[in-house]
């Protein structure tokens, strides 16, 4: 009965390679190493979360590696100029929201794929993080990030903090407020939404938007951790984004995704890369493997799926 | 002109109208001219807003629940009970308000079952719920028995009545006469989106003679088609049948069903049954859709090969209840949807000709009459009767002889049903058996030369034309012990 809600099937993948890695791979399982995996984890989850929304409302978007490149570099450039921390986040985080809201408006108003319009605002969000730098890294940024990112609140580190923190946030969204019904209802069902007297593009156009928000929220974590701004950082991040997602069991269809299945898939993703590295497989390989991953999760679910619906349950 | 306290039924052909003027109403599409009064006061229905404030919910025949969101969220979604914080939901409170409404339409199923686990009959009992929970003063219900059990349908129409005495005002779409003469109060009916005629039902309802007045629904169906059409669907019921098309023997399947059955050529040949009694999976296990574990399926003598592909080989052919997801591609042209079928037959060589294609296709269009501006338009945009013509269409063309219809009148109205009967007379006419699942006694009455019985997944008799009648079926479907 409850298959919406069930184990996703990155879960079994998630142990078996918790498994494999504490046997084979030496140092895996050392509660320094398990802690690197959150915070390698981290900036991956605060993609994955407005993704996994994206990708249930059947959309996609392919800037938001570079958005968070360019809102780095902004971070940056402006805690090197001596502004505050608070003036260079709200930054970031104003450079990512509009990025947002134009893929929103031009994907919900315009009505254009979203495919090829966060593949146009990929390229401009790159480019201009390019121009920006001159394609250096920006560095001397001071003490006051690189400080917040090694605090360790409750002990625990300060970018898994956040992480959690956002989690908590878009998880209380989905279940407990309008907004988070509405999501799922434009996935499923957008002529019901439309009935029910809701202004469906605004919705629409806002998780578009909490998309590009969440990229520049992410800019200071990953500028944190390299205590520098560089105009491609977060090349390619997206695609890890997206990859988590669907690993967690979200599809591109009938509004059907869990936070909880993303959750899972950042963290299979993220114990696979560094389980890879602490048995020194290179990099290519790793990407490799990501690939592996993704379609090995598709498989499982659609096992899962044909084992649990016996055949002829029409009536 | 709706009165407080009164059901006023809206009939009508697919395309007369009927839907436009509920999408009107419910605020989703604007009038041109003309104007609609509520409380006698000229009502400016612009948004769905609008109509929620003036008091009008509508439950649409095209299911407009959301798969992945629970029943209570289905049912107050865009007026979710509010909680503390602004924004948030009380879950507590909208989880009670649902359980309460499901209670009333007699649905024993969890407020928090995510809405696609449910089946169509489920599903539309939310649907219903859905309305309710807007405490409408109008509410426009289409077909809201479409999908129902009989049991179901009493209970509905309980519900109906208890708001006809709270004074709700309703607009009721139906194809079923039955139920047209139990519930209603006031018959207008459209054709072309215009009034073509509204008067009173004075049928006297303690009076079971009158349920059924024929020249009533002779009447009503002239209006409708705006000709004479007769009641009776076959042009004469089958004599002398043919070869066995259809042989089975002691199925046993996967599914649960069970039964011995033949069907021979010139025939129709009813299966009839309650819901839930597994029809819909005998018609599956024999199609080869679901897995067989013991017993024989002939088709033309032959045993057909392995799965839906061996039966559609073997000359067998399925029109699935659910036309649009099962049966159609929606965004391919009538003529894509009726060839797909049969390439493997039309073109031999495996080389496509668009000239042959095209031949085949008007001729499919033309033998069933289905009405469509050209081959190239999109099925997507043709009524509810023609979609069902491409279905069968589809088969015509790969050239099948034994024909399964499951539950083929759902959502058409009479006048595409007779014309469908008239399809199903003309393939049995020309040498095809034809197997039909319907949950519509009068018409399995009306139509079949025989009928077997299913109860508890199992066939438990068989009635020849001559004992055929809608008591003989219901005392085999319905008989304990």
């Amino acid at each position: 009965m409850d298959s919406g809600r069930s184990i996703p099937g990155a879960a079994y993948l998630l142990v078996i390679l918790l498994v494999v890695f504490s046997i084979f791979g030496e140092g895996f399982a050392t509660l320094p190493n398990i802690l690197n995996i959150g915070v390698q984890g981290s900036v991956l989850l605060l993609l994955a979360l407005p993704m996994t929304l994206i990708i249930m409302t059947e959309g996609l978007d392919l800037s938001m590696g570079a958005v968070l490149s360019l809102a780095g570099v902004v971070l940056a450039t402006l805690l090197m100029n001596g502004h505050g921390l608070a003036v260079a986040l709200a930054a970031a985080a104003g450079v990512g929201l509009a990025f947002g809201v134009a893929n929103g408006v031009l994907v919900v108003l315009l009505e254009l794929p979203p495919f090829v319009v966060t593949l146009g605002t990929l390229g401009i969000a790159q480019g201009l993080a390019l121009v920006l730098t001159g394609g250096q890294s920006v560095v001397g940024i001071g003490d006051a990030l690189p400080a917040l990112y090694e605090s360790r609140p409750f002990g625990v580190p300060f970018s898994i903090v956040s992480a959690a923190g956002a989690f908590l946030v878009f998880g209380f969204v989905m279940k407990r407020t309008r907004l988070g019904s509405y999501v799922s209802a434009l996935g499923g069902n957008r002529e019901a939404l439309v009935l029910a007297g809701v202004h469906v593009n605004l919705v629409h156009v806002a998780i578009y938007a909490v998309g590009g928000l969440m990229s520049g929220l992410a800019a200071l974590l990953l500028t944190g951790r390299m205590s520098a701004g560089h105009p491609t950082a977060a090349i390619g991040l997206e695609f890890d984004a997206i990859a988590a997602v669907i690993v967690g069991g979200t599809s591109f269809e009938r509004g059907n995704g869990t936070l909880v299945g993303t959750l899972i898939g950042v963290l299979t993703i993220g114990v696979l890369k560094n389980g890879l590295n602490v048995m020194s497989v290179s990099s290519s390989l790793q990407v490799a493997s990501i690939g592996v991953l993704v379609i090995a999760a598709l498989v499982i679910d659609s096992a899962l799926t044909a084992l649990r619906r016996p055949a002829g349950s029409t009536a | 002109m709706v009165d407080a306290g009164t059901v006023h039924v809206l009939l009508g052909q697919n395309g007369a109208g009927k839907s436009t003027l509920m999408r009107i109403l419910c605020g989703a599409h604007h009038p041109d001219a003309g104007e609609i009064l509520i409380d006698g006061q000229a009502a400016r229905l612009r948004s769905p807003a609008d109509a929620r404030r003036l008091g009008v919910a509508v439950i649409f025949q095209e299911f407009s629940l959301v798969p992945f969101l629970d029943l209570a969220q289905n049912i107050f979604l865009g007026r979710e009970p509010g909680g503390k914080v602004p924004g948030t939901i009380d879950r507590r409170r909208m989880h009670a308000e649902a359980r309460r409404l499901l209670d009333g339409l007699g649905l024993d199923v969890d407020t928090r079952t995510l809405a696609h686990e449910l089946g169509v009959a489920q599903q539309q009992m939310v649907e219903i719920a859905k309305a309710l929970s807007q405490n409408a003063r109008i509410l426009v219900m289409d077909e809201p028995t479409a999908a129902l059990s009989d049991r179901e349908v009493v209970r509905l129409f309980e519900r109906v009545r208890a708001l006809k005495r709270e004074g709700v005002a309703i607009v009721y779409i139906s194809h079923r006469l039955q139920e047209i003469f139990q519930i209603g109060d006031r018959i207008t009916v459209l054709r072309d989106g215009k009034n073509v005629g509204s008067f009173a039902i004075s049928t006297d309802l303690e009076n079971p003679k009158n349920l059924e007045n024929t020249a009533n629904l002779e009447n009503l169906v002239r209006l409708m088609v705006g000709r004479q059409v007769t009641m009776s669907y076959r042009e004469r019921f089958c004599e002398t049948p043919g070869e066995v098309l259809l042989e089975v023997r002691d199925l046993r399947a996967e599914n649960g069903v069970r039964g011995t059955l033949d069907v021979k050529a010139g025939e129709v040949v009813g299966l009839a049954g309650l819901v839930g009694a597994g029809r819909t999976e005998l018609a599956r296990a024999i199609f080869g859709a679901d897995r067989v574990v013991s017993g024989s399926v002939r088709v033309i003598g032959a045993a057909p090969g392995r799965g839906p592909a061996g039966a559609v080989r073997a000359g067998m052919a399925l029109v699935p209840e659910n036309r649009q997801t099962e049966g159609l591609a929606l965004m391919r042209s009538v003529q894509d949807n009726v060839l797909v079928a049969g390439l493997r037959k039309l073109f031999p060589s495996a080389w496509y000709l668009a000239a042959k294609a095209a031949r085949a296709a008007s001729d499919v269009i033309n033998r069933l009459q289905i009405a469509t501006p050209s081959p190239a338009r999109l099925v997507r945009f043709l009524s509810g009767g023609n979609q069902q013509k491409v279905v069968v269409g589809k088969w015509l063309a790969a050239g099948s002889r034994f024909f399964i219809f499951d539950e083929p009148t759902r959502g058409i109205d009479i006048g595409a049903k007779a014309e469908l009967f008239h399809v199903i007379d003309r393939l049995v006419a020309s040498g095809a058996a034809v197997l039909m699942i319907s949950s519509e006694l009068p018409e399995v009455v009306a139509v079949c030369d025989r009928a077997y019985v299913m109860r508890d997944k199992a066939i438990v008799g068989e009635l020849k034309r001559a004992d055929l009648s809608e008591e003989n079926i219901l005392r085999m479907a319905m008989h304990h012990g």
